[in-house]
């Protein structure tokens, strides 16, 4: 199971590396099935496995806050949906996002916002499978910033598409998603075309 | 160095030894060499005319009398030069006569005059013929040794010798000519110490030390000089340049120093030490006092002087940089300038959080160009843009992605 660790996981008796936070749409993330640990510590860093094939841990993305929703009494939480051209994120901010929280407190939606945070993989009450992001930190953008994040991950899941089969994690991707590039490139071209130019 | 003149070196020499040549197939010798092999042209110049003294029984290089330039010497040859000293240094033990540095039209390197020698004491500004000395490696740079078995003779030699400007990234251990300006000074840390700082020209900067020595003057911050066969040296992984024994003159005009690679990437974390800070007021310090006025070194302070700073992180999505931005910079990014930070912080119920939540709202999640030299792993950013949007990337992506689906 955890045999694919070579290709970019955190090397032994190197100092600390902070993970990369990765560009991704909403239309890829959606379709994430499997979540691992790398190692066995309990603070190794968990990643998702992304269908183009690359790990993360953490993710960067820019959309519309379309929604907010306060929830709890003693433990506050907020629950956020954020849209991007290829579909939606669903967003996540409790007491151990203090920050976070009270960023989307203060934000009143429709906003762009630009989100760093970590995705999860969790199990509904129904039975199926959904993937969260745990917001780190959310900060109100204007529509430029926008438009340079769809740039920067069209060109990201463009670069993970032409390496797919050449990385561990690629191969593993394909081995669980059975990926279609073509899929993918549409979703792509589709999202920047909503641009203009 | 173009291929045509090292044709006319290698055909000159060879005429002078009365052998005539074709110069289309040297050039074409050496162009193959160069052009489908990669060779540097200095050694191919070498390869070719090793090859075409070999085919005319030519005493080769290593035997007697053919001598080399000093350019291209590599350790554990026997070799016979033609040089002037240009720099005498003072011997580090007394088992050594002599040392400074020997050069030619080619290049230069650092010689050693060993005790045993007996040999003649060479003086600087001499052309000298160096026969049978032996080349070998110190610390990572060729040395040329002079032993009881070289003889050396004194030239009569008026060419003026036109020392080879590098570039600072193409600076290698042994000895280098550079036209650069003297960017920092920093505060000497050894009473021998005349002056250090760094120096830096379009491609890159390196440290600088002058040690103190009869007539040594300093470099002018701001300054840009000629500084003719300095030593450099390697240390922890990194090059510095020695002036002490160098030649350098003050020149005219200006160069614009190259700030380091440029590196692209959304800012995704501020860490804490961001925003307003205390500095520790005494003299040299200039460390962050806690939140109880407390620095490491001098401990309780009554005063401090206010600045502001990011230590933040920057991600392109493939890997993270730390980096480090100062005050002028992050007034531009922030849109706010010291004195109304401090006014913020001191009206505010949250203090200076106030001014790091601002600063986080203003920077965090945006696209940046930064520039700057990294130090320990952190880039202390001197130039720092914010990415625009260019519809010409829009084109190029939908292009790349349309490529194949359409």
């Amino acid at each position: 199971m955890m045999n694919g660790r070579k290709a970019q996981g955190p090397r032994p008796g190197q100092t600390f590396d902070r993970e990369p936070a990765r560009r991704v749409f909403a239309g890829e993330l959606r379709e994430v099935r499997l979540q691992f640990r790398e190692g066995e510590d309990e603070k190794s860093p968990s990643f998702v496995l992304l269908p183009t094939g690359a790990r993360c841990n953490r993710i960067f993305l820019v959309g519309t806050l379309t929604e907010k929703d306060r929830r709890g009494d003693q433990n506050v939480f907020y629950h956020a949906r954020i849209s991007d051209p290829t579909g939606t994120f669903f967003l996540m901010a409790g007491s151990y996002q203090p920050e976070a929280m009270q960023q989307i407190a203060r934000i009143d939606p429709p906003a762009f916002v630009a989100v760093i945070g970590k995705p999860n993989l969790f199990e509904s009450q129904t039975g199926s499978l959904l993937v969260s992001v745990r917001a780190e930190s959310v900060t109100a953008v204007d529509r430029e910033i926008r438009d340079l994040w769809v740039l920067d991950a069209a060109r990201a899941t463009l670069d993970r598409i032409d390496g797919m089969g050449t990385t561990e994690d690629s191969k593993r991707a394909q081995d669980q998603y059975h990926t279609d590039p073509a899929v993918y490139r549409k979703m792509v071209y589709d999202a920047l075309a909503q641009l203009k130019i | 160095m173009e291929v045509s003149d090292a044709v006319e070196r290698i055909s000159g020499r060879m005429e002078a030894k009365g052998i005539a040549v074709d110069r289309s197939k040297i050039e074409s010798k050496i162009r193959r060499l160069v052009e489908e092999f990669g060779v540097q042209l200095a050694e191919a110049e070498r390869t070719v005319w090793n090859e075409m003294a070999r085919e005319h029984s030519l005493p080769s290089p290593g035997a007697r009398a053919q001598e080399r330039e000093i350019q291209g010497l590599t350790a554990g040859e026997w070799v016979t030069v033609q040089g002037k000293v240009v720099a005498l240094t003072s011997p580090p033990t007394p088992a050594i006569a002599q040392a400074g540095i020997l050069a030619d039209p080619t290049g230069a390197i650092r010689f050693t005059v060993w005790a045993r020698a007996k040999a003649q004491s060479l003086s600087a500004g001499t052309w000298y013929r160096i026969e049978s000395a032996v080349v070998d490696e110190f610390r990572g740079v060729e040395k040329l040794n002079i032993h009881s078995g070289t003889v050396i003779t004194e030239v009569e030699n008026e060419a003026p010798l036109i020392p080879k400007i590098i570039p600072i990234r193409e600076l290698r251990p042994g000895v280098g000519s550079v036209r650069v300006k003297v960017v920092q000074e920093w505060e000497p840390s050894h009473e021998r110490m005349l002056q250090t700082g760094l120096l830096g020209d379009e491609t890159g900067t390196i440290k600088f030390t002058i040690w103190r020595d009869d007539g040594k003057e300093k470099l002018t911050p701001g300054k840009v000089y000629s500084v003719y066969y300095a030593l450099v040296d390697e240390f922890n992984g990194r090059l510095q340049l020695n002036l002490t024994s160098a030649m350098y003159l003050p020149e005219e005009g200006d160069i614009r120093v190259s700030e380091g690679e440029a590196s692209r990437g959304v800012i995704v974390h501020l860490a804490p030490g961001s925003g307003l800070i205390k500095r520790c007021p005494v003299e040299g310090c200039n460390r962050v006092l806690s939140r109880q006025n407390y620095c490491p070194v001098h401990e309780i302070q009554k005063t401090f002087r206010y600045d502001l700073r990011i230590k933040g992180v920057l991600d392109d999505g493939i890997r993270t940089r730390n980096i480090l931005v100062q005050k002028d910079l992050v007034e531009a990014l922030s849109g706010m300038k010291l004195e109304e930070a401090v006014a913020l912080a001191e009206s505010s119920p949250l203090g200076m959080d106030e001014v790091f939540y601002r600063i986080r709202d203003a920077v965090l999640g945006r696209y940046f160009q930064v520039r700057g030299s990294e130090m320990d792993g952190r880039i202390l950013v001197k130039e720092c843009q914010r990415i625009a949007f260019d519809p010409a990337d829009l084109a190029a992506l939908l292009n790349r992605a349309g490529g194949e689906a359409k």
